[in-house]
């Protein structure tokens, strides 16, 4: 399999802080990959990186073309779906409003009503939830919402940040259960950033542990199950 | 009774013209929390450009629609080449920006029009609609024209993909930009309706306040009242206060204070809305999980 996304050495800072120290990584098309790591480690700001919504040095490159200094419109042309941290809910728009959103680079609009269905398929509350005001939605739904919106575009690449964040753990293994679905019938890669390790590695074919600004180590999903410092510090048994 | 129904007709008119400012300054308002001082003399600006395209000859809606697309473009370049610089700068700095316009703006008019008063056509008849001694032919034209305009912007940005990228980008561009909305052209269409707007409003006001660098001072104030009775973010309050305020300026100021005096009916209005109900009559409350 080939790789769709590679990164080479990326660095990021806000401001005068440094956040990522020159990491690297790849994904091979087809794939859910998984980033791990603890609170502060920089695995949301790698994929803040990866959608140019960060200053960056390094190399970035999906399907072979460069995409580090694009910017975050142009990324997403390329069939980049980013559902970013705090989910990016537009709140003050219904459910269908923000779905519609989701397809607004798309070219071919005909498809879309068939993709309402396919997304209503898969998460039934949202069509009963289609005309209501996103922000009064549950943190759930609206990371169904979050996620939804980014499978209008027909992605090719889904960066996911942190979909269990607040959510109750049978919601977690529902949205979870959908990822793996999506991944295997609809051929979509993902990347998944995680704290919830254990979640992640049942889900993901590979992992990357970061640990401040750095890979510390890679492998398949079972080698990194196996390896003694992560069971004990992120597994916890 | 006849001379008061006239008087809130009237009002009715004066206020759409209002409620169209007051528009425009709510669409600039939703997308950077900014009230855009230089929205009257925009208009003002573009008021004076219909009246050069009039002088030659041009027949008057081939102007008026020819001076809504320069004003449209006008506004698109403001926002492209003096505002997009300051966007990141505090808030202070954008409202100096703002005041800068205003007064180039105003200047430029009285220094390539002189300050001379000058008339200005109305494309409306002479004679009363249907005998009616109600109502002018120009009031009635005005509000119809008025209504027309806040019909299509409200078709374009409840219906079409990119009216709903614009409140999209208005309200949360961090998450525009993730599915693909260009958010600053967005904000520069916005200042291109807005001046559109306003460009209109000026057109329709110019006829009855006759037109001069300063036409626009007193009725960016009736606007600021209308928007803030209506409440600054919500586009249909902006509408409704912008009637209410027109009615009530023309009402008080022919049986109460006088006309003299009708001005500060717009100052009272700003200063009881900030006090009694910051959020205007219509300011949407919005529900948010936390």
């Amino acid at each position: 399999m080939a790789a769709l996304l590679e990164v080479a050495n990326l660095h990021a800072a806000y401001g005068p802080t440094r956040v990522l120290h020159g990491i690297s990584f790849g994904l091979e098309e087809g794939s859910i990959t998984a980033l791990l790591g603890a609170n502060g480690a920089g695995k949301t700001t790698t994929l803040r990186a990866l959608c140019g919504m960060v200053k960056t040095q390094g190399e970035v490159r999906f399907s072979g073309a460069r995409i580090d200094g694009k910017a975050t419109e142009d990324i997403v042309r390329l069939g980049i779906a980013h559902v970013p941290d705090g989910r990016g809910t537009f709140v003050n728009l219904s459910t269908e409003e923000n779905l519609r959103l989701g397809a607004y680079v798309r070219k071919d609009k005909s498809g879309l009503n068939d993709d309402f269905e396919r997304i209503y398929g898969y998460f039934p509350r949202l069509k009963e939830r289609r005309h209501q005001q996103a922000g009064t939605l549950s943190g759930g739904e609206q990371q169904m919402l979050a996620v939804s919106r980014a499978l209008m575009l027909r992605p090719r690449l889904l960066l996911l940040d942190e979909p269990s964040f607040g959510l109750a753990p049978l919601i977690v293994r529902e949205i979870f259960e959908i990822m793996r679905g999506i991944n295997q019938r609809e051929k979509v890669s993902i990347l998944l950033v995680e704290q919830n390790a254990a979640m992640a590695l049942d889900l993901a074919d590979r992992a990357y542990l970061i640990e401040t600004g750095n890979v510390v180590l890679s492998g398949t999903s079972a080698e990194i199950k196996q390896n003694e410092a992560v069971r004990r510090s992120y597994l916890g048994y | 009774m006849e001379t008061f129904l006239h008087q809130v007709i009237a009002g009715l008119a004066t206020g759409g013209i209002y409620a169209s400012v007051a528009l425009a300054l709510v669409m600039i308002y939703q997308a950077t929390h900014l009230v855009n001082f230089a929205q009257g003399e925009i208009a003002m600006f573009a008021t004076y450009i219909a009246w050069t395209l009039i002088q030659t000859g041009m027949p008057y809606w081939a102007a008026f629609f020819l001076t809504v697309l320069i004003a449209f473009v006008m506004g698109v370049l403001i926002e492209r080449i003096i505002v997009r610089p300051v966007e990141q700068a505090p808030v202070l700095s954008v409202v100096v920006v703002f005041i800068g316009l205003l007064v180039i703006f105003n200047s430029m008019a009285g220094w390539i029009y002189t300050y001379t008063i000058k008339t200005f056509p109305s494309p409306f008849p002479k004679e009363p609609p249907f005998g009616s001694r109600l109502v002018s032919s120009h009031e009635l034209g005005a509000i119809c024209v008025t209504l027309a305009v806040l019909a299509l912007l409200y078709a374009f940005f409840r219906f079409t993909p990119l009216g709903l990228a614009m409140r999209a980008a208005a309200q949360n561009p961090e998450s525009s930009r993730l599915v693909g909305i260009r958010v600053g052209w967005m904000l520069a269409l916005g200042w291109g309706l807005a001046s559109a707007i306003g460009a209109i409003a000026g057109m329709m006001v110019a006829p009855v306040v006759f037109l001069d660098p300063n036409m626009m001072a007193g009725i960016l104030l009736y606007a600021f009242a209308a928007a803030l009775v209506g409440g600054i973010d919500s586009p249909g309050g902006a509408v409704l206060g912008g009637f209410i305020v027109g009615v009530l300026e023309n009402v008080l100021g022919a049986y109460v204070i006088g006309n003299e005096l009708k001005l500060s009916v717009a100052l009272v209005l700003i200063i009881g809305v900030l006090v009694v109900r910051p959020s205007g009559l219509f300011g949407k409350v919005h529900v948010t999980r936390v």
